[in-house]
């Protein structure tokens, strides 16, 4: 890390209820450990009257217009941020409302990153980890976000929680992959490296820098010496723009992962607004494997199966991985066909990705969908018939992770 | 970090009078050997000590001008870092809004402190505000209406 | 002496009053300062931790959120020794411990429902409110019972709240 880069972090905590749920300790040791913090920005109290129709949002609780002038002050750089953390109650209307109200305001009036999330008296500073270090990131490696081309001989792994991925590339071109499940985190990341290696044709050594990214991030950069060790907003953001070829301007990133997704608003290749959603696994991939196991097909088989059924057939009651799959495998005794069924499991894999991620974050097209999932041609396709946009799926999307870090990695590669 | 004994309190002390300042304030307590913890802010003075101490403390400064010096308890010893302005990186304490608020009241409550202690006024008659009665109103109108 | 619950629970008027007319204010400030000078938690700032939201059920179900239950941890136990109140309309500015409105209309409620002696008055907004609003305080509080026959002898809550002696 650079000397600009090891600085610390100025991040704007705009938040209602955190002091009360027990949760703040959890924020402020997240902080601590991506080397940021929290300052609560300086607002005229006067301003707090007429807050609400300054605003255009009248609510009651105090805390709530703390918050929005709390955003105006930063907006209009009175306290000076590097980010911004909104965050109210889980199950709080209110508190929604002006969540994520405050959250557009700040990301239509500046350029401040910002990152929205409700907690619970169980939220943790882990919960937390990855969103607070892609707000650093953003704040901190602006230059190395902007890399649109891959140089020299580097390489990147993505350390998931279903699957490991590694790629090696050269000169802007994928030369070598390996894609093996993830058992133990450093023998998979092993094994998916050596693949890549040998398809690439080049020896470890050779290997100018290494990147490495997903949940066993930190286990892996550090076995490996990576010069990179980067969270998967950042680095699949990148990925996918890169890999779409949509580098300039405005994308928006869904990543369907094993264990978790993803949405992200992207402007220029840097994530702006984005949510990770982990508590359902209904939302993941994890969805589909089930699924595909109830009708007896492999994983890889379910999309085709899926593009050639009708959602509308299956009645489903839940989205999730146990009600949802077991009202999927009744609706196949009342005549649906397995097709549908797999049809149906896109859609509802999708709606809930709809309802609880994309409300949070701006779509702007293109929308480029990536991760494992994306791999099942229904899902994308009950994307696009959900958002009535088109989905693009670039190709290698399920690698993105691991090209996003070889990408990212080459910036070090001159250092 | 602030030392924090258990059974400490902590009160505000927030003067509004015009005999009374909180330097002297302060001075008084100085004065009267009293071993409390005093911090001077734009309100009056934050006393912290062993609740004998605090409340003695308190009685003393209040009878300076007693209908124009409140006293309210603070959970927070004063200095607590995990309050202060400075460690807690800008921006006051939530509290401190809504006292801002009521301070600007107080010389209005003194005021009626002191009618009340000289009996001046006990109870004046309250008028609520409610809606006109439809035939009150039609009255109005004609007699704006006449003129 | 009756134990007298105010609405700002953080007001220096209504404590200050209350305790001039010789009756004891139940605060928040106590509430905080059990908790911050508990020098066992360490959970900054007011050493709420995950557990008080928990303790807040006995107050709010699971779905009322945690920042509603945590304060009612703090909140709960004054209302259940409450003898009298004096409820407060729309006073300015309310953050921090009185921040959330929903928090406020829940404790306000269970006050209410308690069924002591309640008064309710609104914030002054000029000279002549304050007038009134200091008599009706004095005249309130001057109606309450200036002694309790005996302190100790007084139905235990199921939940002892604070205790002056233990400051």
């Amino acid at each position: 890390m650079s000397a600009e880069e090891s600085g610390l972090v100025k991040i704007a905590l705009v938040s209602c209820g955190s002091e009360y749920a027990g949760v703040q300790p959890e924020f402020e040791a997240a902080a601590a450990r991506v080397d940021a913090k929290f300052i609560y920005p300086e607002i005229d109290i006067a301003s707090i009257d007429t807050i609400g129709k300054d605003f255009g949002l009248e609510v009651a609780s105090g805390d709530l217009r703390l918050m929005m002038a709390r955003a105006k002050a930063v907006v209009e750089g009175t306290t000076k941020v590097d980010g911004v953390f909104i965050t109210t109650c889980f199950r709080c209307a209110e508190g929604a409302i002006v969540r994520n109200e405050v959250r557009r305001y700040i990301h239509k009036h500046s350029e401040i990153p910002v990152i929205s999330y409700s907690f619970t008296e169980r939220t943790s500073a882990g919960t937390l980890l990855t969103r607070l270090e892609a707000l650093t990131t953003i704040a901190r490696r602006r230059h190395l976000l902007a890399r649109e081309v891959q140089t020299g001989l580097t390489a990147g792994i993505d350390s998931g929680s279903t699957t490991t991925k590694a790629v090696v590339m050269r000169d802007n071109k994928i030369i070598g992959k390996g894609w093996v499940p993830t058992t133990k985190v450093l023998e998979s990341a092993d094994e998916a490296y050596s693949q890549a290696l040998k398809e690439a044709g080049v020896a470890r050594e050779e290997v100018q820098a290494l990147g490495t990214t997903g949940y066993g991030r930190f286990l892996i950069g550090n076995h490996f010496n990576a010069q990179l060790i980067q969270e998967e907003i950042t680095v699949n953001s990148k990925g996918a723009v890169y890999l779409a070829g949509r580098q300039k301007g405005s994308a928006t990133v869904i990543d369907i992962g094993g264990m978790d997704n993803k949405a992200i608003s992207v402007e220029d290749g840097i994530p702006g607004m984005f949510t990770m959603g982990g508590i359902c696994a209904g939302a993941s991939g994890r969805f589909f494997e089930m699924i595909s196991k109830r009708l007896g097909v492999e994983i890889t088989e379910l999309g085709a199966l899926a593009v050639k059924g009708m959602q509308e057939n299956v009645n489903m009651n839940s989205y999730c991985i146990v009600f949802g799959i077991q009202s999927l495998v009744n609706s196949l005794a009342k005549g649906a066909t397995p097709e549908d069924v797999a049809a149906a499991a896109c859609y509802s894999v999708v709606e809930q990705i709809y309802e609880q991620q994309l409300q949070e974050v701006d779509v702007k097209e293109p929308l480029i969908l990536v991760g494992g999932s994306s791999l099942i041609e229904g899902v994308p396709k009950a994307l696009g018939d959900l958002l009535k946009i088109e989905v693009l799926v670039p190709e290698n999307s399920h690698m993105i992770g691991a090209v996003g870090a070889a990408l990212l990695a080459s910036g070090y590669v001159e250092e | 970090m602030t030392e924090i004994k258990q059974n400490e309190i902590t009160k505000y002390i927030v003067i509004s009078s015009d005999k009374v300042l909180p330097a002297d304030a302060a001075m008084k307590i100085y004065e009267s050997e009293f071993p409390v913890t005093v911090k001077e802010t734009c309100f009056g003075l934050i006393v912290t000590g062993s609740k004998e101490d605090v409340l003695s403390v308190v009685e003393k400064i209040q009878q300076m001008d007693k209908n124009h010096i409140f006293i309210k308890d603070r959970g927070f010893p004063a200095g607590d870092e995990r309050r202060c302005r400075a460690s807690r990186g800008g921006g006051p304490r939530p509290g401190f809004h809504f006292l801002r608020e009521e301070v600007k009241m107080l010389p209005a409550i003194g005021a009626a402190l002191d009618e009340l202690e000289a009996k001046e006024s006990v109870k004046e008659k309250h008028k609520e505000k409610s809606r006109l009665k439809v035939s009150d109103l039609e009255k109005i109108i004609e007699e704006e209406l006449a003129r | 002496m009756a134990k007298v619950f105010i609405y700002p629970v953080n007001s220096l008027i209504l404590s200050d009053l209350v305790e001039r007319f010789e009756h004891k204010p139940l605060t928040m400030m106590n509430q905080v300062r059990e908790k911050v000078t508990n020098i066992s938690l360490d959970s900054p700032p007011i050493n709420i931790t995950p557990e008080d939201p928990k303790i807040g059920l006995r107050y709010a179900a699971v779905e009322v959120p945690a920042g509603v239950r945590g304060r009612m941890s703090l909140i709960g136990p004054l209302i259940e020794e409450t003898e009298a109140a004096i409820i407060v309309e729309n006073p300015p500015a309310n953050f921090g411990c009185v921040g959330c409105n929903r928090t406020n209309e829940l404790m306000k409620y269970l006050v209410r429902d308690k069924g002591v002696p309640v008064l309710e008055v609104k914030y002054p907004e000029s000279d002549e409110d304050a007038r009134d609003f200091v008599n009706k305080i004095a005249a309130f509080l001057e109606s309450l019972p200036e002694e309790k026959p005996d302190e100790d002898e007084k139905p235990v809550d199921e939940e002892p709240a604070e205790k002056e002696a233990e400051e």
